[in-house]
């Protein structure tokens, strides 16, 4: 009965999911022929274990060899070992030294990364009639606000100081620059915190960008001379002549902007880690600023229109968890936030950035325009 | 988890190796590789985990079910629950939203919009992939093909198995029951040998030929409309490389992760562009999907014996469905109907001798027809699609000085160069068959090394979206 059954399902008259393929012709088995030992494995050999140990030895050895070179080297900072000046600016030591030797206090503090030192002190002064200092540094983050705002204030104790503080669409980041930490001037308000080399920085470093910037360390600093072409004014305002040489300058800022939306778009940003630590140097920025009677104005950073597009096409998450973030601080503390992101909103230019990350100068004045007209008379 | 990831190579495989291989138990072993390879899943998003568990459970269950009856009718009935829950969960998470775009675009463009609300669903990670391979066991099952397997952790490692669930091969139960009903007993250096190979062959086609032709690749498809003859052709080709690269790279990665904790996967790619025809190319490319797609639909559909008609529309059928099966979109739609067409085209002009012996000249047609195939496969709409295979066809021009400057730099022309000699000319990867010489170890080690330092931004496989 089965049997009959059985044949029934396999005759050509049931629907064909319910069909018993046929024998196959001799050429269709061919055809199915799916080999599971490739050729290398069918070799009739012996050293097999000398290959996997020098397949595993050449490969960790190598790696070893380019995490070394560049712990040592560190062109990027990040663990702070010394031995050689970085590939990145030193640009907090500088910024600290020229604090250091301000003759007058500042009137108006300008805080945050690379994006915010195209805005000059001299342009804030003639459209405020208040003098400025630029404490902006390359990576900056709030552990570097902090301390930037906690060394004026200690160069020039009784006069007080406006703080106009721009900030990435995340708000703050965890971690302290190895150049922040290394400095004697820094170290006394980074009190308990260390530096932080992570995993991720072990991959930062075995990478070839870590290996190329190492390399030009190596070609610069021994077989030539070590020689930083940025240079800063004492107001902490790149020097006109240098703006070439930034490293934000892409070369086609076309090129520049088609890759970050290609990796906006593989890689959308999530909604930012919402641990307390890492916005703990942001709040105690501003509690001290706050607490000497002075609103901060956070002005968050321009993104290129096409970005900007792409990310909203994603849902830009981290915005909208800054945006929240920021209002529930409101609640505690008192600041000003000037929204830049949407440069049509202060007449910004698309084409008027030097990569797809950074505005430049001529936008950066339009920007510092909107800013102060939009301040609530925080930087008067 | 990546495959091409510090965490993936540095933090999972490590441990992994040594709590497979040192659990000599073949129970020990199994449950440590399925929660293993659970948790390789679930660092996705966990969210999907009861979802690949609940397909796998219906299908252990269904099978188990299957083989008890002799009832056809019983039979019958729990082939169509286990398909059900199959091609429901893939056509919910893969599906539901583009046929509701889809709908609501016919009903804009007949005058009467439908108000059909916007679907957003997260599409699990290999579900096209771990689904196939589990509605391949119960098909088998059904047919008698397969005994089943009582044995759950048999089962859950066959489905989980985490060199191959994310993106294949698809595995068959026929390909590993022996290997998971004996599991080997200890590493030998030669499946070592084996596996690092092929883990540092693949480390390397991803990382260094197929993601160093990415940005100029998507450079040449979001410029379409700017695109003339030669800046066109070379988005196609540089494409169809970057593809093969990827998915050949990752299958390699899969077969040497297989090795080094003791199975042995099907080969899934054997050099598809020497093709001599199109049929030739579907039996070299994405080798397990095709003898899937041929196994469970073509031959039952009635394969090629019902006459030159029928044949042509059940292969048009089965490359409709297997194009869909890549994605969710109207161009993987046409990508698989043009494979459908081309492979009926070629089979009626075999059948009345209008083939030609001309090996070099079969190879160039069949290159050039799926080279112009993957400009719709990778293109984000049909019409982007349609201005690039238009400028192939000379509609755009010649290029200009400055398009010539800004899309074909000295670096991608010599890549794309190389390349395409290099797939036309060298064996690939399981036609190798070297000698485990030292030399040899240190030159795979260097490759290796070299391609995970590329890691540090790494991009996912392509078909890891499928």
């Amino acid at each position: 009965m089965a049997a009959t059954s059985r044949n029934r399902v396999g005759s050509l008259g049931a629907p064909w999911i319910f069909r018993r393929a046929r024998p196959r012709a001799s050429s269709e088995v061919e055809k199915l022929e799916r080999p599971l030992e490739p050729g290398v494995a069918s070799v009739q050999a012996t050293g097999y274990a000398k290959f996997v140990v020098a397949t595993v030895g050449a490969c960790l050895a190598l790696l070893a060899a380019t995490l070394t070179l560049n712990v040592l080297v560190d062109p990027f900072a990040i663990d702070g070992i010394g031995l050689l000046p970085t590939a990145v600016e030193a640009d907090r030591s500088i910024k600290l030294n020229l604090i250091g030797h301000l003759e007058q206090s500042p009137e108006i503090v300008i805080l945050g990364s690379s994006r915010a030192r195209q805005a000059e002190p001299s342009f804030l002064t003639q459209i405020t009639g208040e003098t400025a200092f630029n404490g902006a540094v390359t990576g900056g983050t709030a552990a570097d606000a902090w301390v930037m705002a906690r060394y004026v204030t200690d160069r020039f104790p009784r006069e007080p100081h406006h703080y106009l503080w721009f900030v990435d669409a995340g708000i703050a980041t965890k971690g302290i620059n190895p150049q922040l930490a290394q400095d004697p001037r820094a170290k006394r308000y980074l009190a308990g915190k260390s530096v932080d080399f992570t995993l991720a920085d072990v991959g930062t470093y075995i990478g070839p960008q870590a290996s190329l910037a190492s390399w030009r360390v190596l070609e610069k600093c021994v077989l030539h001379a070590c020689k930083a072409r940025l240079r800063y004014l004492p107001d902490g305002a790149i020097a006109r002549p240098t703006l070439k040489y930034l490293p934000e300058h892409a070369a086609s800022l076309e090129n520049s902007v088609s890759h970050l939306v290609d990796a906006v778009r593989r890689h959308p940003p999530r909604e930012p880690n919402t641990n307390p630590e890492r916005y703990r140097f942001f709040e105690r920025a501003i509690a001290f600023m706050n607490a000497r009677g002075i609103r901060p104005v956070i002005v968050l950073n321009p993104i290129h229109p096409r970005v900007l597009a792409e990310l909203r096409r994603h849902g830009f998450a981290q915005r909208k968890a800054s945006l929240a973030y920021l209002h529930a601080l409101h609640r505690r503390y008192d600041f000003v936030v000037v929204d830049g992101e949407d440069i049509s909103r202060w007449g910004g230019s698309p084409q008027e950035f030097t990569n797809a990350t950074h505005v430049n100068r001529l936008n950066m004045r339009r920007l510092l325009r909107h800013i102060v007209a939009h301040s609530d008379g925080a930087l008067r | 988890m990546l495959f091409n990831s510090y965490l993936f190579l540095f933090g999972f495989l490590p441990p992994v190796l040594v709590g497979c291989w040192a659990l000599r138990q073949k129970n020990l072993r199994l449950a440590f590789l399925t929660v293993s390879s659970w948790f390789f899943y679930a660092w996705w998003d966990w969210r999907f985990l009861p979802l690949m568990l609940s397909t796998t459970m219906v299908d252990y269950v269904a099978a188990l079910a299957l083989d008890r009856t002799d009832d056809e009718r019983r039979r019958r009935l729990l082939l169509i629950a286990s398909l059900s829950v199959n091609l429901s969960l893939l056509g919910y998470f893969k599906y539901a939203g583009f046929f509701v775009g889809s709908l609501d675009g016919i009903g804009r463009a007949l005058g009467a919009p439908v108000q059909l609300p916007e679907l957003h669903i997260l599409l699990p990670i290999g579900i096209s992939f771990y689904t196939f391979n589990s509605m391949s066991y119960t098909i088998d099952v059904f047919r008698r093909r397969v005994k089943p397997t009582k044995h759950l952790l048999e089962y859950t490692t066959f489905v989980a198995l985490f060199p191959h669930l994310i993106a294949g091969p698809i595995v068959r139960f026929t390909d590993l029951a022996e290997q998971l009903r004996r599991p080997r007993p200890f590493l030998t250096s030669k499946a070592a040998s084996v596996g690092l190979f092929f883990l540092a062959c693949g480390l390397t086609k991803k990382l260094l030929i197929a993601d160093q032709l990415n940005p100029y690749v998507d450079r040449l498809f979001a410029h379409s409309g700017e695109l003339g003859f030669l800046t066109s052709w070379a988005a196609a080709f540089g494409y169809s490389l970057q593809l093969y690269f990827d998915f050949s790279g990752y299958s390699d990665m899969a077969v040497g992760l297989a090795w080094l904790i003791g199975f042995r996967f099907p080969q899934n790619f054997n050099s598809p562009f020497k093709a001599q025809n199109i049929s030739d190319f579907w039996r070299r490319w994405h080798m397990s999907l095709s003898a899937w797609f041929r196994d469970y639909l073509f031959i039952p559909l009635g394969g090629s014996r019902r006459g030159p008609a029928r044949t042509t529309m059940n292969l048009v059928l089965t490359m409709f469905l297997a194009g869909l099966w890549h994605g969710a979109a109207w161009t993987f739609v046409v990508w698989g109907l043009f494979h459908g067409v081309l492979l009926g085209t070629h089979g009626l002009l075999r059948k009345v001798g209008l083939t030609t012996s001309s090996v070099l000249f079969n190879r160039t047609v069949t290159f050039l027809f799926v080279v112009a195939a993957f400009v719709v496969f990778r293109a984000p709409d049909l019409g982007t699609a349609g201005s690039i295979l238009s400028s192939m066809l000379g509609f755009g021009g010649l290029d200009h000085a400055a398009g010539l400057h800004q899309f074909l730099p000295a670096r991608f022309l010599i890549l794309l160069g190389a390349l395409l000699v290099f797939v036309h000319a060298a064996p690939n990867t399981w036609q190798v068959r070297a000698r485990p010489r030292i030399a040899y170890g240190l030159a795979t080690g260097t490759a290796a090394a070299i391609a995970i330092m590329t890691i540090a931004s790494p991009h996912p496989f392509i078909y890891f979206q499928f």
